[in-house]
């Protein structure tokens, strides 16, 4: 086997070498998408984890609670048995003025009482507090880590201007840290402040993000635990670092785990862009094939040269792919940091780097994927009999083989998909992977079929406008079944990949866009953070009253949410002047109306849910939601059930009456303010600036603007879609230009006799880009029912799966159309070397060519 | 050495061709045999059957007391890589492969020792008379020089049944009249079974047997005068 892989593949790949180089590319953009993805989500994932251990210090519990820890709280904790320590904290991500820093982790912790919990390296010669009392008396002070310091220039008594909810604010470096243990939290990117400067700094209010405790020597967690549940009541929570690092791992790694769909996308393709080469090498080398087979070499034999040879380019292309996923690995790490720090209030910040077991995963994966695209046509290889092979012709004249089985399975699996997609999502993940290994398996067996009849239909369309290059492209397209329906299987699929998610995207914004213009319906939004998800200010709720008074405002809303667990899950519950909320708006209710919401809600006490809430919960009209809060647990029950898009994991409405009431906290999110008719929405929005000027930070957007801005954070969110878009663009290209020179070579003797008759270069040139437009076409042809299948599978089932959402059908006529524009380009310009190739071509070299 | 009994070749298809109609013959070990016959007549079909390459649809294909048409591909294949050679019109060299590499091939698929791979394949290019052109690829080789190259990549496996399928098709007179010999030489030193198709009566003469075909049947089988004994 080696002197056949040293000799004849080798010597295959060194005439080859553009096609080599083709079907090398497709295992090196899965692979680099796999590691680039992987390490990049491995990076931010244990970044989190990291930074959680690395800030908690030599704490062993901590205690939070939604909304923030009272003050008070941690007197109470102090004083009882078994608590060493304990120190507040304060954790806000911020942007230095200097964007290119990245972000910045700030701590806010009592200085004088934290030195229990952690070490800052202030001992030895290298680091330094320069004066504690000065550090403490002054609200600008803060400390950096050497490392960062070093990255901004920043010296200690210099100051650095950075982004927080108030404006920019300068700080004062009073002190570096030593890098080790705790300033290398968050990759180094870490500023400490006194935790009541940062109270101030962010909105807390007479809150603490959480409470840090060490327990006294000989206590143990299980007591501590127990201790503080029991003194502190259900509202707190109370559990070691490490659980809580695993929870926000937990949650982060649920988000990123969609990229995964990417990963395992770029892969697919890359199976099919090798199925497609092997094929073709297998047909170019029938000759070989059957000399080997006439000389002795079995069908085994045969088939192992072929998949040595598939091994070989999967541990290149693994290898290959790996190194050139390093250099997007840091691009996905900023973009998933990004989303994660708006979704979730967390991320990480530092240098991916990439793990052995990455290195080896995606290794194997480069070899899986080739191995498997290259079975079918080894496979073939090894059934070549020789006198078949040395009869001139016959292998490209046989037909793809039993294709009425080759439907009948197709249309079986497809059938089934759609069968099962139409019942209510069962059974989680193994659902949803039967669904598509179902559903993909339907279409590759039918694209082969499709394909020729499709083209049957568009090659006499193509003739009649270009009558020689239509033909010549027609000939080639239907004379190469098993070519070009390999070539247009893989331009299909990815397109499909592209269209579905798209159209799923399209549906949930559209759905989120109407949700919106029907629940935003006030005048101005004031808000004092931009972040919508995890608010870094909160405003107190004293100061409805204020902008109430303001003239030309007729009424002042007060919004409050919070993301609470609720049967493992983060949901959200929010809270509003319902009495006020229900005169502006009108829900599109599932169950109960208007009145039973508003009896319910305003009189009664109860609460209400949005459907998806309903369905994941399975909880309706006359059921009971009960809630943690830190007066204990509370049963609200259910007026009514309405559609609303304000969370993935369901959203619980309640009275701002009943929210102070339970939890005791009165601080707003945002101010929904209408005016007055007749007055100036503008006018009134600048009376609520100069009001909040230099007192809180304060965001004032018309619902226009606040409305834009939630959809530029969705866009930012399904980012995803442009990444696979750019994929399934770079497939076709690569599928198109490795089908196009296979078909010049395939054909040269054949160019060769054509050009001896009379045809002019120009002619084969516009034959060959024709072909390239036509298997484009008929690839996006075939992906438009297919996309939408997609679509809607994504939208019905499993969108219903994970988010209880329902949503209408939104077909991505903006992809389409982008998709329209490029396809051409792109085939043009994949046609364009095969086609100086022909052009080129010496005419009696041709003839004799074999 | 080689016995067809009833060997019928049936190709499926729009239409059915019947390549070979119901053959019966048989071949002695040592023998130098031609078969003859207008295109279509089935010699092509006969010689496929015999090496292996090909099972018949109905009737026994043996060839050393083993039928063919019953073994399984692999067995079929390991028959081809020690029990039978094969010479083509078109040689079927592969190209991109140096003329040593070429006649080792065989050997290589057998998994052969390298060491000893080097020594047969230097006796059976000197035996060809091609010692010098190892280093070559086929494209730099004349007509004769690569039927040659095939003739030593026949001998290398040292296999009993030597079968030529046009061997001199390609070549001039004098370029086929070299071929002849050398196989007329190998027939008569080293005892190889040998069977030639061709359509050339001077090929056919130079053989001790000349069986003719017509419609897939036997036509003729007579001795030739004058061929080898």
């Amino acid at each position: 086997m080696r002197f056949l892989l040293r000799t004849l593949s080798l010597s295959y790949v060194r005439r080859h070498t553009a096609k080599t180089v083709l079907t090398l590319l497709g295992v090196i953009v899965g692979v680099a998408t796999f590691s680039s993805i992987e390490s990049a989500k491995g990076t931010l994932v244990k970044g989190i984890r990291s930074t959680v251990d690395r800030v908690a210090g030599k704490a062993q519990l901590q205690i939070t609670m939604e909304g923030g820890v009272p003050e008070a709280v941690q007197e109470q904790v102090r004083a009882l048995p078994g608590i060493r320590a304990t120190s507040p904290v304060i954790e806000q991500i911020v942007t230095p003025e200097k964007g290119e820093l990245g972000s910045l982790m700030v701590i806010g912790i009592d200085l004088l009482g934290d030195r229990e919990m952690r070490d800052y390296g202030f001992e030895g010669d290298d680091a330094d507090l320069d004066d504690p009392l000065l550090f403490l008396a002054q609200p600008d002070s803060a400390i950096f880590t050497r490392q960062f310091a070093g990255k901004a220039g920043l010296k200690s008594g210099g100051s650095i201007a950075i982004k927080v909810p108030k404006g920019v604010k300068r700080v004062a470096a009073r002190g570096l840290l030593t890098p080790k243990g705790f300033s290398e939290a968050f990759g180094g990117n870490l500023m400490v402040v006194d935790v009541y400067a940062a109270q101030e700094l962010f909105g807390r209010g007479r809150r603490f993000d959480r409470l840090d405790v060490r327990l006294d020597e000989g206590v143990s967690i299980a007591t501590g635990i127990a201790t503080l549940e029991k003194t502190l009541g259900p509202a707190f929570r109370v559990e070691t670092p490490g659980k809580r690092g695993e929870q926000m791992e937990k949650i982060v790694a649920n988000f990123v785990a969609g990229f995964n769909i990417s990963s395992g996308f770029a892969l697919a393709i890359g199976i099919f862009l090798i199925f497609n080469a092997f094929n073709v090498a297998v047909n170019r080398r029938r000759r070989d094939i059957g000399t080997l087979r006439a000389l002795g070499a079995t069908p085994r034999q045969v088939q192992l040269l072929f998949l040595a040879e598939a091994l070989v380019i999967g541990i290149v292309g693994g290898l290959l792919g790996t190194l050139a996923g390093t250099t997007f690995s840091q691009a996905f790490l900023k973009m998933m940091g990004q989303t994660t720090e708006t979704l979730y209030g967390v991320t990480s910040s530092g240098i991916v780097h990439l793990p052995p077991v990455v290195v080896l995963e995606s290794l194997c994966l480069g070899i899986i994927a080739s191995l498997i695209g290259a079975w079918g046509p080894a496979l073939t290889a090894s059934r070549i009999s020789p006198t078949e092979a040395f009869a001139k012709g016959t292998f490209q004249a046989r037909p793809p083989g039993r294709s009425g089985l080759r439907i009948t399975v197709g249309v079986i699996a497809l059938g089934s998909a759609i069968l099962m997609a139409l019942r209510p999502p069962f059974g989680g993940n193994p659902f949803i992977f039967t669904e598509l290994l179902l559903g993909g398996a339907g279409i590759v067996l039918l694209v082969g079929p499709l394909t020729l009849l499709l083209l049957l239909g568009l090659v006499p369309l193509a003739t009649r406008f270009a009558p020689v290059a239509g033909r010549l492209s027609g000939d080639t397209l239907l004379g190469n079944a098993r070519r070009t329906s390999g070539t247009i299987m893989a331009m299909a699929l990815s397109l499909t990949f592209v269209l579905g998610l798209g159209g799923y995207m399209g549906s949930t914004k559209k759905a989120l866009e109407r949700w919106m213009n029907d629940s935003l319906t006030c005048d101005l939004f004031v808000r004092a953070s931009a972040n919508f998800n995890r608010p870094d200010f909160l405003f107190p709720g004293g100061l409805r009253d204020d902008l109430q008074q303001l003239p030309g405002v007729k009424s002042v809303e007060s919004f409050r949410a919070i993301r609470p667990l609720y049967q493992g899950r983060q949901i959200q519950v929010t809270s509003i002047e319902y009495n006020l909320l229900l005169e502006r708006i009108k829900y599109d209710f599932t169950q109960g109306d208007v009145a039973a919401m508003r009896r319910g809600l305003i009189q009664e006490g109860k609460c209400v849910v949005s459907d998806n809430f309903s369905r994941r919960y399975k909880l309706g009209v006359g059921q009971r939601v009960e809630l943690v809060t830190p007066s204990g647990k509370v049963s609200f029950p259910i007026a009514a059930v309405v559609r609303d898009y304000g969370s993935d994991q369901g959203t619980v409405m309640l009275d701002r009456s009943q929210f102070i009431r339970y939890w005791q906290d009165d601080r707003v999110d945002i101010y929904d303010v209408s005016v007055l008719p007749g007055s100036n929405v503008g006018q009134v929005r600048d009376l609520i600036r100069t009001m909040l000027a230099g007192r809180y930070p304060a965001l004032v957007s018309t619902r226009q603007e606040f409305i834009a801005e939630i959809t530029k954070a969705l866009d930012a969110f399904y980012a995803l879609t442009r990444v696979t878009l750019f994929l399934a663009l770079l497939v076709a290209f690569l599928g198109i230009v490795s089908a196009l020179l296979i078909s010049v070579a395939e054909r040269t003797r054949e160019i060769g006799i054509l050009k001896a008759l009379g045809a002019f270069p120009a002619q084969l040139a516009r034959g060959i880009v024709l072909e390239a437009l036509l298997l484009a076409l008929a690839g996006l042809v075939l992906a438009l029912p297919a996309g939408n299948l997609f679509a809607f599978f994504m939208e019905g089932p499993l969108a219903e799966l994970f988010t209880g959402w329902i949503m209408s059908h939104h077909y991505p006529w903006e992809i389409l159309l982008q998709l329209l524009v490029a396809l051409p380009l792109i085939s043009a310009l994949a046609a364009w070397i095969p086609a100086r190739q022909a052009g080129k071509m010496k005419i009696v070299e041709a003839i004799e060519y074999e | 050495m080689l016995k067809l009994q009833d060997v019928t070749k049936i190709y499926a298809g729009k239409s059915e061709v019947n390549a070979l109609a119901g053959i019966t013959l048989a071949i002695s070990a040592g023998e130098m045999v031609a078969i003859m016959g207008p295109s279509g007549s089935g010699k092509s079909t006969l010689l496929n059957l015999l090496g292996g390459l090909d099972v018949p649809t109905s009737g026994q294909v043996i060839v050393a007391g083993t039928d063919l048409a019953m073994e399984s591909e692999k067995g079929r294949s390991l028959f081809r890589r020690t029990g039978v050679s094969y010479i083509f019109q078109a040689y079927h060299l592969m190209p991109t492969l140096r003329v040593s590499q070429n006649v080792a091939l065989p050997l290589h698929l057998a998994g052969m020792a390298t060491k000893e791979i080097e020594t047969k394949v230097a006796r059976a290019l000197k035996e060809v008379g091609l010692e010098s052109r190892g280093g070559h690829l086929p494209d730099e080789l004349s007509g004769g020089e690569r039927q040659r190259v095939a003739i030593a990549r026949a001998l290398v496996t040292d296999a009993p049944l030597l079968l030529a399928d046009e061997p001199t098709g390609n070549l001039d007179s004098a370029r086929g009249e070299e071929i002849l010999q050398l196989l007329k030489r190998i027939n008569c030193e080293r005892g190889t079974t040998i069977v030639i198709v061709t359509h050339d009566h001077n090929a056919a003469s130079a053989c001790a047997r000349l069986i003719k075909l017509r419609d897939g049947r036997v036509e003729g089988d007579s001795a030739v005068a004058g061929g080898v004994a």
